[in-house]
C-alpha cells in the first residue's frame, strides 16, 4: 500500500529537511518539523485501514508493514502524544541551541515508534527499534549533561535489550526461515521446550527495558531527566509504551500458550508491582522535578506492566488503558516541568515555589494530571487503577494488590510534592517576574487534561479500542457490548457508575463551593501568603517561611531500611569490575616485541601439540 | 574480452617503479599517475567483475604454462569481489592523500605513493594468485611494503612499530615457507587447484602440521589474536590513510589466504571449528582491549582486529550463510573502518600524543568530520539503518541457522563493549569542551570527498543492501564450489 | 426524573442525619477525654455551637482559588462517602448512591478530599500546614496498607467487592463478619485508629507543633464546611465499618449505638498516649496490624 511508503518518505525527508532549514530560517524549520510530524499522523489516520498489508523485500529478507486493532492503539499514543508534543516542542525550542539535532531526532523517534508498530515482521521491528534506541539516545545527550555515565548507561541497557531481542529473531528465523511475526506465533506451539522457554524471554528483556522494569529500570531516571522535556514527555509517555506494546504481544501470542507461562506472568507480575513500589519510594525522595517524575514514570509503567502480566482480560484492559493514560498525563506533566523551566530556569523543588498565580495554565494541566496519575476519581486514572485492582483480586494475586496500593498510597505524597513544590506554598520575591508559557506549550497540555477528563467518565472511548485490539490478538470478548457505557466492570459483576459519580462530585463540590464564597465574594479579598497566622504571629517580610527542603522526611525515615540498597550500585560495581578486567586485557599487549614473538611460538606450539584435539 | 587479471598485478607494480622516475619529470606526477592507474583498474575490475558474474570465472596463465606447472591468476566472483573492494579503498585512500602529502614535502610522497601502489599489488596478487609460492612472494611484497609505511613518519615511535611488524612479519614468513615446504614435499606442486584435488592422499599429520603453519603465518597478518601484537602498534603509528589500508588492504588479503587454504586447498574439517575459537578470542580480546584504549587509532586498531576475528568466525560456520555473512562483513569493515581511520585521523591530526580526550568538542571546528566519524561509529557498532548492521544480521543469521547459540550470545555482548567505546568518542566529539591547546586542522578537499563517499555508500547500503547483496551472494557461492574451482582451473590447457 | 429529586432528597436528607451525629459523637468525645483527663470539658452540644458561630461569620479574605476551593474537596468526599455507604440495611430510604460504586472506588474517593484540601492548605504558604499535610499522607501511607488488607481479605472470601454483597453475605449466613473474619476486623479496627487521627496518631492536626495543621489557615465558613465534613466523614466511616464487620443496622437507633460503640475504640484508646513521631506511627501500621492484615488474608484464603 502506497501510505506507508509516503507516511515514511515524508517523516525521513522532513527530518533532513528540517535539520538543514534551521541554516535558513528559523520559522521555516519550525513549520517543517511541524509539518514533517502532523502530516504523516493525518496521512496514518485517513489513508491507513485495517487489514491490507504491505509487503515488500530487503536484502533477500521479506518485510511486511501493516496494522490490525491492537497496533493502531498504540498508534493513536504516539502519534497523539507526538503531534501534542511536537506543537509544544516549537514553542519549548524556542531560542535553544541545536534546534535541528532536536527536531531531527524528534521526527526520527516518533516514525520509529510508528514503524514498530506497524511492523509485522520482526526485522523492520528490530531496525525501528534500534533507530527508536539512538534517536532517543541523541536525545538523552542532548544537554551534554553527564553523558558518559548517563547515556552510556542508556545506550547499554537498550543494547541489551535489543540484542536479547535480536538473539531471538535470530533463532526464530533459524526454525521458521521467515522473520513474519505471524509465522514466528505458528511456529512457536511446535517448539522444542527450551525454545519455548528461552524466546519469550529473550523478547522480554528487549521490552523490559524499555518499559523501565526492575531491575533493568537503572537507566531511566537519569535518562528521563536529562532529556529535553518536550522530548520527555513523549519519551516516558509513548516510547517506553513500545515495551508495553512487545510484551503485551510476546504474552498474548507466545507465553499463553505455554503450560508454563503462568511462571513469565506471575514473575513479571510481581517485578511490575516491586517497579512501582520502588519507584514510588524513589520518586518521593527526589528534590527534582524531572527525577521526581523520571522515577514516577518507572513506577507507573510498574502497574502497567502488572496490568498486563496478569493477562485475565480485565488485566490486559486496565494496563493498556493505564498505558494511554500514562502518556496522557506524563506527557503533560513533563511538558508541565518543561514550561516551569523555560520560565525560571531551573526544576528544582527547594528553588522553586508558589507559582500557582503566575502560571495558573500550567498549574491547571499540572493538577489534572496528577489527579489521574493518583488514580482519583473522577478522572481517567483511576478507572485504570480500578480494573487494575479489580483484575488483581480476582485472579487471586492477593498480596501483588497490597504491595500495588501501597504503591499507589504512597504515590500521593510525590503527587503533592510535586504540585505543592512548584505552584504552592510562599510566593517568592524571586519569581515575581515568571510569566505563563506561551500558547503552544499550553495548549497541548490543556487539550491533554481535558483527555484525561473524559476519559475520567467515558472510559469506553478507549476501552472500546482496546477490546477491540484484544480480539485482534486472539481474546475472548466478553464484555463488548458493555463499554458503550460509562460503567466498569469486574468479573464477579461488580461495578462502577461513572456518570452519576462524576454527576454528584460537580454537585457537591459546586455547593460548598458557592456556600463558601457566595455571601460576599466581592468582600473577601486576596491576601498574599506572608499574610498569614503561624500560631498568632505574623510573620515579618523577609522571614523564610518557605518549607521545600526535608519535604517528605518523615515517610523516608519510616521506609529508610528499604532504600538503603540500590540495583544502581551492584550495577556500578559490577561495571568497575569489569573495567578492571579490561584493563588486564589490555595488558596482554605489553607492547614489547619479545613478548608479541614469544605469542606466536607459543600460539603454534599449543596449538601443534593440540592438533589432534583441535582438527 | 574486457581485459586480463594479470593487469591488476603488472599496471601498479609498474607504476611503483616508474613514480621515481616520473617524479623527475614532473613532481606532481608522483600523485597523479597512481589514482589514474588505480582509477583504471577500478574500472577494469568492475568490469571483469560483471563479466565473471555472468560468464564463470578467468582463469589466467602466465607465460604459457599451463596449470598445475604455471602460475595462473584466478579472477573469480569471489576472488573479483574482493580484488574490488581492495581497488575501491586503494582509491579511497589515494583520494584522501592526494593532498595531505604535499605538506609532507616530495620525498616522503614519492616513497608513499610508491609503496601504497606496493601495498596493493601485493594484496592484490595475494587474492588473485592460484599458486601457493607465489602467494608468498605477494605477501612479502605486502609485508615490505607495510613495514615501509608504518614507518612512514620517521619518528622512534613509529621505527619501533615499523620494528614490531617486521620481526613477526620475518616469523611469519617462515612459518609460511615451511608450511609450503611440508605440502610440496608431500604432493610435488605448488598450484592451489592440484594440491586442492589431490590434497586426500597427504598423511593427515603432515596436512594438520601444514594447515597449523599455514594459519599462523597468516594469522600474523590477519592479525589472529595472539599473533597481532604487531598490529595496534603499527595502526596507531602508521599516517591514517595508511591504517585504513592496512584495515582494508592488507588484512583483508590475509584473511582471503587463511580462507582460501581451509575451504579450497585443504580438506580438514576440524578447521572450521578452530576458525571459530581463534576469531572468537579474538573477538573478545580486542574488543576488551579497545575499551580501554587512550589513544584514538590504538582504538580503531584493536576495533578492527576484533572484526576481524568476527569475519573468521563467520567463516568458521562453513556454511554458504557464514561466508556470505563474513564477505558482507568484510565489505562492511572495509568501508566503515577506512572512514573511521581518514576522519579519526584528521581528529587527532595536530595533537602530539593523539588521544581520545583530544577530540573533545572537535564537531564545532570539523563538522563534516565529526559527522562523518560519528556516522562511521553508529554503522561500525551496527545500529540500523546503517551498513554495518545488514552484515551483522547476517552473521547472527548464519550463527543461529549453524545452531552457535553460544557463539551467537558472545558476539552480541561483545557488541555492547563496542558499542560503549565508540559512544564514548562520539560523545566526546559532540559534547564536550575542546582542549585548550589542541589545534584543530581543517581536512583537505579531496580528504572530505572520500570521506563523504564512504559515509555516503554506508547509508546507501544501509537503507538498500540489495545493491550489494547479489554479488556477495555470488561470491559466497563461488567460495563454497571447491571442485570448480578445481576444475576451472585444471581444465585450462595452454 | 423523579427519580432523581427522590435521590437528591435522600441524599440531603442522609446528610442532615449524618452532620447532626457526626458533630454530637465530635462533642461527646471531647467531653469523655475530658473526663478521662479529669477535666469538666464542654457540653456534648458545644461542637454545635462552634459550627453555627463559625457558619455565621463573613468571609474577609483568601490566598487563591485553591485556598477557595480546599474545604468544597474536602466535603466532596464525606459526601460521597457517606452517598455510597449504605446507611440503613435493606432500607429504601438512603439507597443513595450505593449500587453505583465499591469498595475500591469508595478507598479512592476517601483519598479525593483530604488531598483536594492539601492543595487548599498549601496555598495559604503556611509551613505548618504543610508539614501537616506530608505527616498525613504519609500516615495514611501507614494504615492504608492493613485496611486494604483487610477488606482485600473480605473480598476475596466472599467474592464481592461491594459493600452491599458483603452486607448480603452476611444478612444470609446471620453471623457478622467481625465473627466469621476475626482478624480482618482487628487489622480494620486499628487502621482504623490511622483514619480518625485521635492520639497517638494526632500527627496531623498536632495541636502543640503544627498549630492544627492544614486547617491552620482557615476560619470562618472554611472551617465550619471542614468542621461539617470532618463530622459526617466520621459518620460515614463508622456506617461502612458498620456495614463491613457488624451486618449493618436496620434501624437508626440499632447504627447510633453500633456505631459509637465502634467509635469509643479509637477515642478510648488514644486519650491516654502521648503522640507518636510521624514514623513511629506509620510503622506502628506496618507491625501488628499488618501481621493481622496477612493473618486474615490466609484466613480467607483458606475458607474461600
Amino acid at each position: 500500500m502506497e501510505t506507508y511508503s509516503i507516511i515514511f518518505a515524508i517523516f525521513l525527508g522532513g527530518a533532513v529537511l528540517t535539520y538543514f532549514a534551521g541554516k535558513l530560517n528559523s520559522i521555516l524549520q519550525d513549520i517543517l518539523f511541524l509539518g514533517s510530524v502532523l502530516v504523516p499522523t493525518y496521512l496514518f489516520f485517513s489513508g491507513v485501514s485495517f487489514g491490507s498489508a504491505m509487503p515488500f523485500s530487503l536484502e533477500g529478507i521479506s518485510l511486511l508493514w501493516g496494522i490490525d486493532h491492537y497496533s493502531w492503539l498504540f498508534a493513536l499514543i504516539v502519534l497523539g502524544l507526538g503531534s501534542l508534543a511536537a506543537v509544544y516542542a516549537i514553542g519549548y525550542m524556542k531560542g535553544k541551541e541545536r534546534k535541528g539535532y532536536f527536531y531531527f531526532n524528534f521526527i526520527l523517534s516518533v516514525m520509529s515508534m510508528l514503524g514498530i508498530v506497524v511492523s509485522q515482521d520482526l526485522i523492520s521491528f528490530f531496525i525501528f527499534w534500534e533507530i527508536m534506541t539512538w534517536s532517543s539516545y541523541l536525545m538523552v545527550i542532548y544537554n551534554g549533561k553527564d553523558i558518559q555515565r548517563v547515556g552510556i548507561k542508556y545506550f547499554v541497557f537498550s543494547a541489551i535489550g535489543a540484542y536479547a531481542m535480536l538473539m531471538g529473531i535470530v533463532i526464530v528465523h533459524s526454525i521458521t526461515h521467515t522473520f513474519f511475526i505471524e509465522d514466528m506465533i505458528q511456529a512457536y506451539g511446535h517448539m522444542s521446550l527450551q525454545l519455548q522457554i528461552w524466546i519469550p524471554i529473550l523478547f522480554l528483556i528487549a521490552f523490559a527495558v524499555k518499559a523501565a522494569m526492575m531491575p533493568l529500570h537503572v537507566w531511566a531516571p537519569g535518562a528521563y531527566s536529562n532529556a529535553p522535556m518536550a522530548y520527555t514527555s513523549l519519551f516516558s509517555g509513548a516510547l517506553s509504551k513500545m515495551g508495553v506494546y512487545g510484551m503485551v504481544l510476546i504474552l498474548v501470542t507466545l507465553v499463553s500458550r505455554l503450560p508454563q507461562g503462568i511462571w513469565f506472568r506471575e514473575v513479571l507480575a510481581w517485578l511490575g508491582g516491586i517497579t512501582a513500589a520502588v519507584g514510588t519510594l524513589w520518586a518521593i525522595k527526589q528534590d527534582d522535578a524531572k527525577k521526581l517524575l523520571a522515577y514516577s514514570s518507572v513506577a507507573q509503567l510498574g502497574y502497567i506492566i502488572t496490568g498486563v502480566a496478569i493477562g485475565t482480560e480485565l488485566g490486559m484492559l486496565a494496563g493498556l488503558f493505564l498505558a494511554v493514560m500514562h502518556a496522557l498525563f506524563k506527557g503533560t506533566l513533563f511538558m508541565a516541568v518543561g514550561a516551569i523551566e523555560k520560565q525560571t530556569g531551573t526544576t528544582n523543588f527547594t528553588e522553586i515555589t508558589g507559582l500557582i498565580r503566575k502560571m495558573p495554565w500550567t498549574f491547571l494541566a499540572s493538577l489534572m494530571s496528577i489527579i489521574a496519575l493518583a488514580g482519583i476519581p473522577p478522572l481517567g486514572g483511576f478507572v485504570g487503577k480500578w480494573m487494575l485492582y479489580e483484575s488483581l483480586i480476582t485472579s487471586d494475586h492477593y498480596l501483588l494488590v497490597i504491595l500495588i496500593f501501597f504503591a499507589s498510597t504512597a504515590g500521593f505524597l510525590y503527587c503533592y510534592k510535586f504540585l505543592f513544590g512548584f505552584f504552592l506554598g510562599q510566593e517568592e520575591k524571586e519569581w515575581e517576574h515568571v510569566k505563563e508559557a506561551p500558547a503552544t506549550m499550553v495548549v497541548p497540555m490543556i487539550l491533554m487534561s481535558v483527555f484525561m477528563f473524559v476519559l475520567g467518565t467515558f472510559p469506553g472511548i478507549i476501552l472500546k479500542p482496546i477490546n477491540n485490539g484484544l480480539m485482534d490478538l486472539g481474546f475472548v470478548d466478553s464484555y463488548k457490548h458493555l463499554w458503550e457505557t460509562s460503567v466498569i466492570f469486574n468479573n464477579w459483576g461488580d461495578h462502577v457508575i461513572l456518570q452519576p459519580i462524576l454527576y454528584s462530585i460537580i454537585a457537591i463540590f459546586l455547593f460548598f463551593l458557592i456556600l463558601v464564597v457566595w455571601k460576599g465574594y466581592k468582600g473577601t479579598r486576596y491576601v498574599t501568603t506572608k499574610d498569614i497566622s503561624t500560631s498568632g504571629e505574623v510573620p515579618k517580610e523577609d522571614e523564610n517561611l518557605t518549607f521545600s527542603v526535608g519535604f517528605t522526611q518523615p515517610f523516608l525515615r519510616a521506609v529508610a531500611p528499604v532504600m538503603r540498597r540500590q540495583i544502581d550500585k551492584y550495577y556500578t560495581e559490577f561495571a568497575k569490575g569489569l573495567e578492571g578486567l579490561f584493563e588486564f586485557m589490555r595488558r596482554i599487549y605489553t607492547g614489547n616485541a619479545q613478548t608479541y614473538a614469544l605469542y606466536v611460538v607459543v600460539f603454534v606450539v599449543i596449538v601443534l601439540l593440540f592438533k589432534d584435539v583441535l582438527f | 574480452m574486457v581485459g586480463t587479471p594479470v593487469l591488476f598485478v603488472a599496471i601498479p607494480l609498474l607504476a611503483a617503479f616508474l613514480i621515481p622516475l616520473l617524479g623527475m619529470i614532473w613532481k606532481e606526477l608522483v600523485r597523479i599517475v597512481p589514482g589514474l592507474v588505480l582509477m583504471y583498474l577500478m574500472v577494469l575490475s568492475i568490469n571483469l567483475l560483471n563479466h565473471v558474474l555472468v560468464s564463470g570465472p578467468i582463469v589466467e596463465v602466465i607465460a604459457g604454462w599451463a596449470p598445475p606447472f604455471g602460475i595462473n591468476l584466478v579472477f573469480s566472483a569471489f576472488s573479483g569481489f574482493l580484488v574490488t573492494l581492495m581497488i575501491f579503498l586503494g582509491l579511497v585512500v589515494w583520494l584522501y592523500s592526494y593532498r595531505f602529502k604535499r605538506n609532507v614535502g616530495f620525498e616522503p610522497a614519492k616513497k608513499y605513493f610508491l609503496l601504497l601502489m606496493m601495498l596493493i599489488t601485493g594484496a592484490v596478487g595475494i587474492v588473485l594468485t592460484g599458486d601457493i609460492f607465489n602467494m608468498f612472494v605477494f605477501i612479502e611484497i605486502t609485508g615490505i611494503s607495510g613495514y615501509g609505511l608504518t614507518a612512514f613518519y620517521t619518528g622512534r615511535d613509529s621505527a619501533e612499530a615499523s620494528f614490531k611488524y617486521l620481526m613477526l612479519g620475518s616469523i611469519a614468513s617462515t612459518l609460511l615457507l615451511l608450511a609450503i615446504m611440508i605440502l610440496y614435499s608431500q604432493l610435488g606442486t605448488l598450484n592451489m587447484a592440484e594440491i586442492a584435488s589431490k590434497i586426500h592422499t597427504v598423511n593427515p599429520t603432515y596436512k594438520v602440521i601444514s594447515l597449523i603453519l599455514f594459519i599462523s603465518a597468516l594469522g600474523i597478518e590477519a592479525e589472529i589474536f595472539p599473533l597481532n601484537g604487531w598490529a595496534p602498534d603499527a595502526y596507531a603509528e602508521a599516517p591514517g590513510p595508511v591504517g585504513a589500508a592496512f584495515a582494508g588492504i592488507v588484512v583483508k588479503a590475509s584473511v582471503y589466504a587463511i580462507i582460501r587454504y581451509i575451504f579450497t586447498i585443504f580438506d580438514i574439517s576440524g578447521a572450521y571449528s578452530f576458525l571459530i575459537i581463534i576469531g572468537m578470542m579474538t573477538l573478545i580480546i580486542a574488543e576488551t582491549a579497545a575499551i580501554r584504549q587512550d589513544k584514538l587509532k590504538r582504538m580503531l586498531a584493536y576495533s578492527s582486529i576484533g572484526q576481524m576475528g568476527l569475519v573468521l568466525v563467520a567463516f568458521g560456520f562453513g556454511t554458504e550463510e557464514g561466508v556470505f555473512a563474513a564477505l558482507f562483513l568484510m565489505l562492511n569493515h572495509a568501508i566503515i573502518k577506512s572512514l573511521l581511520f581518514l576522519s579519526g585521523s584528521y581528529l587527532v591530526y595536530n595533537s602530539k600524543d593523539k588521544k581520545i580526550v583530544e577530540v573533545n568538542g572537535m564537531h564545532k571546528f570539523l563538522p563534516i568530520t565529526s559527522f562523518l566519524f560519528a556516522l562511521g561509529a553508529f554503522a561500525i557498532v551496527g545500529l540500523p539503518p546503517f551498513a554495518g548492521f545488514w552484515s551483522k544480521l547476517s552473521v547472527l543469521t548464519a550463527a543461529a541457522d549453524s545452531h552457535m547459540l553460544f557463539v551467537l550470545a558472545l558476539v552480541l555482548i561483545v557488541s555492547v563493549i563496542e558499542l560503549v567505546y565508540y559512544l564514548r568518542v562520539v560523545n566526546r566529539i559532540y559534547f564536550f569542551k575542546k582542549g585548550e591547546n589542541v589545534d584543530p586542522k581543517k581536512p583537505t578537499f579531496n580528504a572530505l570527498l572520500a570521506m563523504i563517499v564512504l559515509g555516503a555508500l554506508i547509508l546507501v547500503i544501509g537503507f538498500y543492501p540489495d545493491v550489494i547483496t547479489g554479488v556477495i551472494h555470488k561470491a559466497s557461492a563461488d567460495l563454497m564450489d571447491k571442485t570448480k574451482y578445481i576444475n576451472d582451473v585444471l581444465s585450462i590447457k595452454q | 426524573m423523579e427519580e432523581v429529586l427522590y435521590n437528591i432528597l435522600g441524599a440531603v436528607v442522609t446528610f442532615i442525619v449524618a452532620f447532626v451525629v457526626g458533630m454530637t459523637y465530635g462533642g461527646l468525645t471531647r467531653k469523655i477525654t475530658a473526663r478521662v483527663q479529669n477535666r469538666k470539658g464542654p457540653p456534648f452540644y458545644q461542637n454545635f455551637i462552634d459550627a453555627f458561630k463559625l457558619a455565621s461569620k463573613k468571609t474577609a479574605i483568601h490566598h487563591g482559588v485553591m485556598h477557595l476551593m480546599g474545604p468544597a474537596f474536602l466535603m466532596v468526599t464525606s459526601v460521597m462517602t457517606l452517598l455510597i455507604v449504605p446507611v440503613l440495611a435493606g432500607n429504601n430510604w438512603f439507597p443513595n448512591l450505593n449500587f453505583h460504586g465499591d469498595l475500591i472506588f469508595l478507598l479512592y474517593i476517601m483519598t479525593f478530599g483530604p488531598l483536594g484540601m492539601a492543595l487548599g492548605a498549601g496555598q495559604t504558604g503556611n509551613p505548618n500546614s504543610a508539614i501537616g499535610v506530608t505527616r498525613g499522607l504519609s500516615q495514611m501511607v501507614g494504615f492504608e496498607i492493613p485496611w486494604v488488607m483487610s477488606l482485600v481479605a473480605l473480598m476475596i472470601q466472599y467474592h464481592t467487592t461491594s459493600i452491599t454483597g458483603l452486607m448480603e453475605v452476611q444478612a444470609q449466613s446471620g453471623t457478622w463478619l467481625m465473627l466469621s473474619s476475626p482478624f480482618a476486623f482487628i487489622a480494620a479496627v486499628m487502621a482504623m485508629f490511622g483514619m480518625f487521627r485521635y492520639s497517638p496518631f494526632d500527627i496531623v492536626g498536632a495541636p502543640t507543633e503544627l498549630a492544627s495543621g492544614p486547617v491552620s489557615e482557615n476560619g470562618g465558613k472554611f472551617l465550619f464546611v471542614m468542621m461539617s465534613a470532618g463530622s459526617v466523614f466520621t459518620f460515614a466511616k463508622l456506617t461502612l465499618y458498620v456495614d463491613l464487620f457488624m451486618g449493618g443496622a436496620s434501624n437508626l437507633v440499632v447504627l447510633l449505638i453500633k456505631t459509637f460503640l465502634l467509635y469509643m475504640i479509637p477515642v478510648l484508646y488514644g486519650v491516654t498516649s502521648p503522640r507518636y513521631r510521624t514514623e513511629q506511627a506509620v510503622r506502628w501500621f506496618w507491625g501488628w496490624p499488618t501481621f493481622f492484615g496477612f493473618l486474615a488474608i490466609i484466613q480467607a484464603v483458606i475458607l474461600k
